[in-house]
């Protein structure tokens, strides 16, 4: 008796993991599949779209009323319709298969926003039509031309601070005649990331460490120029010598001798009013980040859990505006 | 740089309108209206001309209107409110109704629908709208087939069969993307495709799906005035029904063909007669069929739809009907029965191409019943004095029957009788006027007079209508009995036996040797087809009816026994229905498979280049050197050639004349072969990826 009593959940177990296999295989619902996934029949469905079942329904009362009359071209022309069906359901089965779907970028936002997920559909020899990439509430669609890739942004609405997954995929399409739609699941593991919200009316940047005349002007950058160096991407683009530029001189970046006007100012987590929550206190850090960028000013981050020593530069921001954007804690409004 | 090309997409907002809300465009409002007139146009002839005028006048004004708007967009027209239409509606089944005088039958039905269709498009906007017109339009599609299942029917409807997909196609296209695939042409090309490859299952469907033994519901009652024989036979019927070239039946005889003279198709019996008109006496049922000896010959008749119950049959029948190639189910009798005048009656009207084999022995005499059938073919009406009084005058000369009507046959070959088909028109006492005053008639004029003669002399007769003659197409070697071979003679009951006599032979013999093309003096008005000279266009006609018959015979005649006698052949019937089922699903899933592999595994020449250049950069990633998403064809041959510098002549070929083939100007196609040619060798140069791999 025992024996069987034990038996019984490992069985329920089992069907439970094997249920849980099968939904996942059939619906994707967690992001498993390696890029890039190239559609094949097992994944792709079709059913009638309501023109489809329109359609079926007129051509069944065509046939019935052709029976009945004994309408041998009725029945002919029911049955031509019929085929002109079964036909459009291997087009549109033929417009999905070996779609090669790849994804390439998450990209980030603040919360409010929208973060654009780059994917690539590459359709191999056969050019493909009309197909639709939805996923969160966002879609595209667009032509994929014979040997070349189609490259597709979803703009999904970021509503809170976090990583945002991009979820459950679905390309479908109804191509040629509407009658069916196709469509299958992918999920890979793309997550875009949302900074926190910007503070609107955030109070002026901290003083920094060189003290109060180093508060500064937005034109104390300026004076201290060191000389310029060849441009490299990622440098703020205000110390772009954009008069060079405008020459055609070339691109040149504008060094500073030594620690920029304003200074270096530390963004504490500590130093904000005891009044903040989390979330006020994470937006005004954010919107003193961007206020620091903007004056090319360096800066340090300190909030519970990471610390970031000073520094400026566009990864630095962006290690910045992930380490509140990771904050632990509710998100959320 | 990259191959990646950012093509337009489109963004809609999370909430974006379901497609099948959405509103049409001017394109695709053009594509239902040629969609609509197509479906419109096969259906027009067979609708009085009110309804075909209002119906295809609707759907042009809004394709008028439409092009109109699309040269002045900035003024749309006022919109159309829906309760005018559905007033407009109703008018029209209240015209419908006053001009056939009912509504619910088939005809006024297909009448309504016909305009119900153009009004519905008036007020077409947006795409579930364009949905029901398609569906719409395919009911339409078979509607004509009530009337007529030529060959030519058919292919009438064909383009309309093609535009369902084109504009299907249209009415997609339009909500999805445009790009490459939209076009006038493409779509046609495409729907046209799709139904090519959809014929097999059409065809498979067609000859396997069970057909119905008995209709599931009411028959239509109603049908149009048909040319034909009816029961009644008045001056001038029998002349106007020889003026139409429709086919009656047409005729396979097995063996030797009885020559014209012997071809009487027997078929309506009248023997009442209230002086102007001829009238079917009351049907006994009963009749003797006259034994099949020697003589018998076997035929198969295809008859038109009659509407009526008269099965032709040579006289005289020696067996029942029995339905064409239905050997083993149909028994003779099944489908009609022989009454006492020899009148073979179906056991329901014919409302459908039938096929029956029948066998007859060509004799002119029959076993009458002098006890039943006396009396009845004695009456006369107080009508007609002066024949009557010939006829006694006569009869006092020939007291022999026999005698008597040789004695009135040469008469009538004596005096100076015509046989025409446009009689001068006769009034009350129609024997009196023909046989005394006018002398000018047809067929009738001649029976029916005779019959009197015979009557007012004490020898019961009676007229039979029916077929004589017919014509042999020598493109099918088949017989056509056209209506214009439709005649009329006399049979008496002499010594017990009833005897057939026929006075237009005694007027205008060549009639029964020849035909009606032979018998008329020229310059009457002869139907066409009946005449006898041979010309190309009649040569034409018998052409296209010998494609006719056979379409008649295997497509439109394909029906529940000919389904089961097909089985048989096939040996399907001995299978249980799901085994039959799982045939027909095996044989769709082989197509759809072969489809399939067809559609996916296609290679185009002119991709050619794009499947070369996919088969290497499947071998390079084998061998360890992935391309890359943003990576062009040179950037990788350069990538590869650094990578294994021993081929870089390969790889600056191969990058060089894909890049070109690809993105080049377009080139002759004779420079681009080469360039294919040049891609071809400089991949042949490559080893094996495992080699490669291996290869530093």
């Amino acid at each position: 008796m025992t024996a069987a009593r034990n038996r019984f959940p490992a069985n329920a177990a089992l069907a439970t993991g094997w249920i849980a296999r099968a939904r996942q295989r059939a619906f994707r619902v967690a992001p498993a599949d390696r890029e890039p996934v190239v559609l094949r029949h097992s994944r792709i469905y079709i059913l009638p779209t309501k023109r489809g079942w329109a359609m079926i329904a007129t051509v069944l009362t065509m046939l019935v009323a052709s029976l009945n009359y004994a309408l041998s071209l009725g029945v002919g022309v029911a049955f031509l319709l019929a085929g002109l069906l079964a036909a459009a359901l291997l087009h549109t089965f033929r417009n999905l298969a070996g779609i090669e779907i790849t994804p390439l970028s998450a990209g980030e936002s603040f919360a409010g926003g929208h973060v654009a997920f780059t994917l690539s559909l590459h359709g191999g020899a056969l050019a493909r039509s009309a197909v639709t990439l939805a996923a969160a509430g966002a879609h595209a669609s667009g032509d994929v031309s014979a040997g070349a890739a189609l490259t597709v942004t979803l703009e999904v609405d970021a509503p809170a601070r976090g990583r945002q997954p991009l979820g459950r995929v679905t390309l479908s399409s109804a191509f040629p005649l509407g009658l069916w739609r196709g469509w299958a699941y992918v999920h890979f593991p793309l997550a875009g990331i949302v900074y926190p919200a910007v503070e609107i009316g955030a109070p002026p940047l901290p003083h920094g460490e060189s003290g109060p005349d180093g508060l500064a002007a937005g034109r104390s950058d300026d004076a201290d120029l060191a000389g310029l160096r060849e441009f490299q991407r990622g440098d703020p683009p205000q110390r772009v010598a954009w008069k060079a530029v405008a020459r055609g001189a070339g691109w040149f970046t504008k060094e500073f001798d030594g620690i920029g006007g304003g200074g270096p100012v530390t963004l504490s987590w500590a130093s904000l009013p005891a009044l903040l929550d989390n979330e006020a206190r994470l937006s005004r850090l954010t919107a003193w980040v961007l206020a620091a960028e903007r004056a090319a000013r360096p800066f340090a981050l300190t909030v519970p859990g990471t610390s970031l020593p000073g520094g400026q530069g566009r990864e630095h921001r962006r290690n910045a505006l992930a380490a509140l954007a990771l904050f632990p804690g509710q998100a959320g409004p | 740089m990259s191959i990646a090309q950012t093509l337009g997409f489109r963004r809609r907002g999370p909430r974006a309108q379901t497609p099948l809300r959405t509103q049409l465009t001017s394109a695709q409002i053009g594509w239902l209206g040629v969609l609509l007139l197509a479906a419109q146009l096969p259906q027009a002839p067979h609708l009085p001309i009110w309804v075909a005028a209002t119906g295809i006048l609707l759907v042009g004004v809004r394709l008028v209107v439409l092009r109109h708007d699309r040269q002045r967009p900035q003024a749309p027209p006022p919109r159309i409110p829906s309760w005018t239409l559905v007033l407009f509606a109703v008018a029209a089944a209240f015209a419908v109704r006053a001009s056939f005088g009912y509504l619910w039958g088939r005809d006024p039905s297909v009448a309504f629908l016909f305009i119900l269709v153009a009004i519905k498009f008036l007020e077409t906007r947006t795409t579930r709208d364009g949905t029901l017109l398609v569906c719409l339009s395919c009911f339409l599609l078979i509607t004509p087939f009530f009337y007529g299942q030529s060959l030519l029917a058919a292919i009438a409807v064909l383009p309309a069969v093609v535009l369902v997909g084109a504009t299907l196609d249209a009415l997609t296209v339009g909500v999805g993307i445009g790009g490459a695939a939209s076009g006038r042409g493409a779509a046609i090309r495409r729907s046209g495709l799709m139904i090519l490859q959809g014929v097999p299952v059409a065809v498979l469907l067609f000859f396997l799906f069970p057909r119905f033994a008995g209709p599931l519901w009411g028959l239509p009652s109603d049908h149009s005035a048909q040319t034909g024989l009816s029961e009644t036979m008045e001056p001038g019927q029998i002349s106007e029904l020889s003026l139409s070239d429709n086919v009656a039946f047409r005729v396979d005889f097995d063996g030797t063909l009885p020559p014209s003279r012997e071809r009487y198709w027997r078929g309506p019996v009248l023997s009442r007669f209230d002086g102007r008109t001829w009238t079917a006496g009351n049907v006994q049922y009963g009749g003797a069929l006259a034994p099949g000896g020697n003589g018998a010959i076997t035929y198969t008749v295809t008859l038109e739809p009659s509407y009526r119950m008269w099965l032709f049959a040579l006289d005289l029948p020696a067996s029942l009907p029995r339905a064409d190639n239905d050997s083993a189910t149909g028994e003779p009798g099944g489908l009609a029965v022989l009454t006492r005048d020899q009148q073979l009656l179906a056991r329901a009207p014919v409302t459908q191409p039938l096929r029956y084999v029948q066998r007859s022995i060509l004799r002119s005499s029959y076993q009458g019943n002098p006890r039943f059938d006396a009396n009845a073919n004695l009456r006369l009406p107080d009508r007609n004095p002066r024949t009557r009084e010939f006829a006694r005058e006569l009869r006092e000369r020939h007291p022999d029957d026999r005698q008597f009507i040789g004695a009135v046959l040469s008469w009538f070959n004596r005096e100076n009788f015509v046989y025409t088909m446009s009689p001068p028109l006769l009034n009350e006492d129609t024997a009196d006027e023909f046989l005394f005053d006018t002398r000018r008639g047809f067929c009738e004029h001649y029976a029916s007079a005779f019959v009197v003669l015979l009557r007012a002399a004490g020898i019961p007769a009676r007229i039979v209508t029916g077929y004589q003659g017919g014509e042999i197409n020598p493109r099918g070697g088949y017989m056509i009995v056209r209506q214009s071979d439709a005649h009329a003679w006399a049979e008496a009951l002499i010594d017990g036996q009833w005897q057939r006599f026929d006075p237009t032979a005694a007027v205008a013999p060549s009639r029964i040797e020849i035909g009606l093309g032979g018998a008329l003096p020229a310059g009457e008005r002869v139907p066409f087809l009946a005449r006898l000279d041979s010309s190309w266009l009649k040569s034409v006609q018998l052409t296209w009816d010998a494609i006719n018959h056979d379409w008649r015979r295997n497509v439109v005649g394909f029906n529940y026994e000919r389904q089961r006698s097909l089985w048989r052949e096939w040996q399907l019937d001995r299978l249980v229905p799901w085994q039959i089922a799982a045939l027909a699903a095996a044989a769709l899933f082989a197509w759809a498979g072969l489809l399939a592999a067809w559609l996916l595994f296609r290679r185009r020449r002119q991709e050619r280049a794009l499947v070369l250049w996919d088969d290497l950069c499947r071998r390079l990633a084998r061998a360890g050197l992935p391309r890359h998403a943003y990576e062009g064809p040179v950037a990788f041959a350069q990538r590869a050639a650094q990578r294994w510098p021993q081929f870089a002549i390969a790889f600056a070929a191969i990058g060089q004349s894909f890049s070109t083939l690809r993105y080049g100007e377009t080139a002759a196609p004779r420079q681009r072969d080469a360039l294919v040619a040049t891609l071809e060798r400089a991949i042949e140069v490559l080893p094996a990826p495992a080699a490669l791999r291996q290869a530093t």
